[in-house]
């Protein structure tokens, strides 16, 4: 999760907005007074959903002004870009950079020697999970 | 999972959507909400009284609004917006008569009397959270560290498409490169932590209740600002003057970017009664 909080955007931002639907979102879903209605929605997960919602909200009206797409070709956001050209580059860094940085991502290294079956073990996730 | 939709209905019935809860006052009894969109595809948005309370309530396709078609609908950012804004104008508008008290996206009954017979079990608890959020709104504040120097960015590493593969060598700078930068957002994540913290000390003294709302980490699209404090406030009507004054002293002191948002409709404070 550190990682992912400080992780940079993309392009500048065009300053708070009145409404922002970040703001209602988060209390529009989860929010409100506990009471059993009759049909059963499933608002479930709804952390998954805002946190979701939240990269594509705050994206959306930068990105329309400046005429780019970047959340598709951005690895922390789209699998299909990192499958792409960067591919090979990025495999070859990562064995060096889990032996030299056990702690950077969710779960720990359990030690060098294991780094490349872990490897193995986070690129099928990341396939399976987008 | 998903939950099975409920197969009791005709596809063609309408359901009756509730907003919001209201006392029965004049003021309110005598709005007139019907030039409130409300949810796509939706009746014309209208007054349900039930005993010493109104809900606001619309007549909405049943077969529009099952747990299946839900589903499917949360995965379209465009349509989550679409709903969630709709949800909001209306919850808004209720307040404008008095104390309204916000009920969940998409809370259904299969008719009226059912809705009605909800509110009536649950009638000491509309009116304990309509006493509580009486003459109160609540207030957002966000909290940001100032945008990242240059040298702190983490290298892109992707983006570019058709770059070519780097040196060798190329990796192990990256690697020294980023471990500085690790070490100084560590420093910089401590410094903004406690100016949160106390941010949020100060504002809790003028507040009726408070919550602490997750933050939002680096705001995606934006500059390199980083999300220190989500919170929100219940604060009393006659001190809405103080809070601003208060949000913007605490910006100069502590140099931190504070965002204030609201009113709001008190959302994040009918929940817990």
């Amino acid at each position: 999760m550190t990682d992912l909080d400080f992780r940079q955007g993309g392009p500048p931002a065009n300053g708070p907005q009145t409404t922002n639907l970040a703001d209602i979102l988060e209390r529009v879903l989860d929010k409100g007074i506990v009471i059993a209605g009759d049909i059963k929605i499933d608002l479930l997960d709804i952390e998954l959903l805002t946190i979701r919602l939240r990269l594509f909200v705050a994206s959306v009206d930068t990105a329309k002004k400046a005429g780019i797409d970047w959340w598709e070709t951005d690895p922390a956001l789209s699998s299909r870009a990192s499958r792409n050209a960067l591919e090979d580059e990025n495999r070859r860094l990562r064995d060096r950079l889990q032996a030299l940085e056990p702690a950077t991502d969710e779960d720990r290294d359990p030690g060098p020697d294991r780094s490349a079956e872990r490897n193995d073990r986070n690129d099928r996730k990341e396939t399976g999970q987008r | 999972m998903t939950h099975r939709a409920h197969r009791d209905q005709a596809p063609d019935t309408g359901v009756t959507y509730v907003f919001a809860v209201c006392r029965g006052t004049r003021a309110t009894r005598t709005a007139d909400v019907s030039g409130l969109v409300g949810m796509p595809g939706g009746a014309a948005v209208r007054l349900l009284p039930s005993g010493p309370l109104t809900a606001v309530v619309q007549t909405v396709p049943a077969a529009d609004f099952t747990d299946e078609v839900w589903q499917s609908r949360l995965s379209v950012p465009r349509e989550i917006e679409r709903y969630a804004r709709a949800h909001h104008e209306v919850v808004s508008a209720a307040a404008a008569h008095g104390p309204a008290v916000p009920l969940p996206l998409a809370t259904l009954y299969h008719d009226d009397d059912r809705a009605r017979r909800a509110l009536d079990e649950e009638a000491h608890r509309f009116h304990r959270v309509l006493k509580r959020i009486a003459h109160h709104a609540e207030w957002g504040v966000k909290v940001y560290e100032p945008a990242t120097v240059p040298e702190e960015r983490e290298p892109v590493t992707a983006g570019g498409g058709g770059r070519e593969a780097p040196a060798a060598g190329a990796g192990l700078a990256y690697l020294n490169r980023r471990r500085g930068v690790q070490e100084r957002r560590e420093r910089r994540r401590e410094r903004a932590l406690s100016v949160a913290e106390s941010v949020d000390a100060e504002l809790r003294e003028l507040a009726a209740a408070s919550r602490r709302l997750r933050t939002h980490g680096a705001v995606p699209g934006g500059d390199g600002r980083v999300h220190v404090l989500n919170a929100t406030y219940l604060v009393a009507e006659h001190r809405s003057e103080e809070l601003d004054v208060l949000v913007r002293r605490l910006g100069e002191r502590t140099g931190a970017r504070i965002e204030l948002t609201g009113p709001w409709v008190p959302y994040s404070f009918v929940g817990e009664v």
